[in-house]
């Protein structure tokens, strides 16, 4: 409203401030081209002294919500007498992007692949194990995670939880599921079925009721996938991670289900626990685990190194898998989960069957950006 | 709103200009605002338009570039398809509003008496809560087994409605996000109305509709363009209504902008959609320039 009272006029404020603009923009391009050499950040990650488990500040915390006991995290809050400021992503994608924004967190709970990418691209720190007291209860035993495929030696994670990828649904409303991902495709069940929101589970859910590989990026395989997905959502409600709330609302008689998310479900949200099963597909499902990382930008990563520490310790474990319903990775966590989850033989987790043709792995840009539009075409469509 | 920018703008064209320190004093006063709309709004509008012509490097992130492919990728039918469903719901959005709207304003403003403010004021307030929390809010009540279809289910009017996630949902979620934008300029363009033209209308032998239409609405019409501004472009280019209340098909231009962004991590893609966006935006808002330059000569 003041514009006209300007010695400049509007056109020359806009036309000035384009220009500056533009100059800014070029600027951040030049510097954003010089960063995206990923073996000179790698480097310089490695030659710097890693991180000593002592308190440095407040717990940057970013994971799923809902993925850990409060009273583990209060028991860290009162020990070290810090906080925990929390985010959550609904995806790994998601997080993915912010941390590549440049968002600093000091614990992140990123999927196998997701740690390979991350260690790949510089963006997470080694970590050095003599640092934590409860190291034996993660590694060392003849642990598969001393060693895993997306982590050598585990040198930049620790190994959290596992879990299959099945199907949950209701029997009071669906009497005809076959046992076969074609469940997802249920009639009786039309308009009350959820598929999970994320493009790995959507497209690897597809590609097994093909019996493709789940990692396919072959061009004939996706375009079979991307029509199967097409077919299938007149069935669907909607496409959504939140698993858990779903079932809870009475909106979803079938969900694409992660296995800890519907014993977590059973035991804490059902009104009624014995109308619900949770199936294994017998065309396979996917298995899969996740590992706690800390970022290179990390602004405490002393505090982060003790809470990873936090959750090795075998009474945090013991609480974590009765909270959170999923198998933890340590001495004491398979025997702990398989009493928690004896009621429901589909739920069993086998975690020495983490190498398995149903891991979802990286691809290269141009077969990632392959799959990327299968699923961006499906939501579209 | 928009009415009070015009009569101000034109107020001032009419004074003379200032002398030269006051000039100065209102340039030093507007630097603050310029670097801010410098830092925050050109710059990253510059970035957009500059990475739309970028591809996604090796580690998956975005580089800069001078090529043409995402805007060639967005011809592929499918986005068509997305931009028109966008359209549609963001014009359906507009259009409730309008309807649901201005009964409301003419109310206030012409038989609101002494409670005109309090009333504007309770229209207000539900909106300073966080439009992504009303969301949920609207979500947990219209469940399958919510309190609506609950409340439905026990009086046996219904054994239950399906609300959620469907086209239906997202457009009451648009309305419900953005009607008092359509409320607001149509009260203050009724507000400043001469009432005795509804007078002089009834004089002249109209009834009482044939006076609504024959000099309410045209004396109302720059509160409505404003309006139908203020609640069409943010419906466009919105994704939270779809992302809460929508169902498998209901994806709008702003689900795909965000899915680029956060989800398919292609960036450059996602910017050649923004600035495909921004221009549709701008087309409109040339529309609105000249209809609201041809309501002011009118006057």
């Amino acid at each position: 409203m003041t514009e006209p009272r300007l010695s400049m006029n509007r056109r020359d404020f806009l036309r000035g401030s384009f220009g500056v603009g533009a100059a800014a923009a070029l600027a951040a391009c030049g510097f954003s081209g010089g960063s995206s050499t990923p073996s000179a950040s790698s480097n310089a990650s490695s030659a710097a002294p890693m991180a000593q488990a002592k308190v440095d500040g407040d717990l940057i915390y970013y994971s799923w919500a809902d993925y850990c006991d409060p009273a583990v995290k209060a028991g860290f809050k009162s020990k070290y007498g810090v906080n925990i400021v929390e985010t959550n992503y609904d995806g790994y994608a998601g997080m993915l992007a912010k941390i590549q924004a440049g968002n600093a967190y000091d614990v992140v709970l990123p999927g196998a692949r997701y740690v390979e990418l991350m260690r790949k691209q510089g963006l997470i720190q080694k970590l050095d194990k003599s640092q934590f007291k409860n190291a034996d209860q993660l590694f060392g035993w003849g642990s598969y995670f001393d060693n895993p495929w997306y982590d050598p030696n585990s040198d930049y994670s620790t190994p959290f939880s596992m879990w299959t990828t099945g199907i949950a649904y209701r029997k009071d409303k669906v009497t005809t599921a076959q046992g076969s991902w074609n469940d997802l495709w249920n009639e009786q069940a039309k308009g009350h079925i959820y598929v999970l929101d994320e493009d790995d589970e959507a497209i690897g859910m597809a590609a097994l009721k093909l019996g493709l590989d789940v990692n396919t990026a072959n061009p004939d395989d996706l375009a079979k996938i991307k029509d199967v997905l097409i077919s299938q959502k007149p069935y669907l409600r909607a496409y959504s991670t939140d698993d858990i709330n779903n079932m809870a609302s009475g909106n979803a008689w079938i969900h694409h289900s992660w296995s800890g998310d519907f014993l977590n479900f059973i035991k804490t949200q059902a009104t009624d626990p014995t109308q619900w099963v949770y199936e294994l597909p017998k065309e396979g499902a996917p298995l899969n685990s996740d590992a706690w990382v800390i970022p290179t930008n990390a602004p405490h990563p002393g505090t982060a190194l003790l809470w990873l520490d936090w959750l090795m310790q075998p009474d945090n474990v013991a609480k974590n898998i009765d909270y959170l319903g999923y198998p933890l990775l340590t001495k004491t966590g398979p025997d702990l989960y398989a009493k928690a989850a004896s009621a429901y033989p589909s739920l069993a987790v086998d975690v020495s069957k983490v190498v398995n043709p149903t891991v979802y792995k990286n691809h290269d840009p141009a077969d990632q950006a392959a799959r990327n539009a299968v699923w961006t075409e499906v939501k579209a469509a | 709103m928009s009415l009070q920018v015009e009569d101000a703008l034109v107020d001032l064209a009419k004074e003379k200009r200032r002398s030269p320190t006051r000039t100065r004093l209102w340039n030093v006063l507007l630097a603050p605002p310029a670097l801010w709309m410098l830092v925050f709004f050109i710059s990253s509008v510059t970035i957009v338009v500059l990475l739309s012509f970028g591809h996604v490097g090796d580690t998956g992130k975005p580089v800069f570039g001078f090529s043409l492919d995402n805007y060639k990728a967005l011809s592929d039918p499918v986005y068509l398809k997305v931009f028109i469903r966008s359209a549609v719901f963001a014009i359906a959005t507009t259009a409730i509003s309008l309807v649901l709207g201005y009964p409301v304003a003419y109310t206030i403003a012409l038989h609101g008496g002494k409670y005109k403010n309090a009333l504007i004021a309770f229209l207000v307030i539900p909106f300073f809560a966080s439009y992504l929390i009303r969301m949920y809010a609207w979500s947990t009540l219209l469940a399958d087994e919510g309190l609506i279809n609950q409340l439905l289910r026990d009086t046996g009017l219904s054994s239950g409605i399906r609300f959620l996630n469907t086209p239906g949902a997202v457009i009451a979620g648009l309305v419900y996000g953005s009607i008092v934008f359509m409320v607001l300029p149509i009260y203050a363009s009724l507000e400043r109305m001469d009432t005795a033209l509804i007078e002089a209308g009834k004089d002249l032998y109209h009834s009482p509709l044939q006076t609504f239409f024959a000099v309410t609405v045209p004396a109302t019409r720059a509160g409505m363009l404003g309006g139908v501004l203020l609640v069409f472009l943010p419906a466009l280019g919105d994704f939270v209504s779809a992302q809460l209340l929508g169902g498998p098909s209901t994806y709008m231009i702003g689900n795909l902008i965000q899915q680029q962004f956060f989800e398919g991590q292609n960036q450059p893609l996602g910017s050649a959609l923004t600035v495909v966006l921004m221009l549709a935006l701008l087309i409109f808002m040339v529309f609105y320039l000249r209809a609201t330059q041809r309501v002011n000569r009118e006057k």
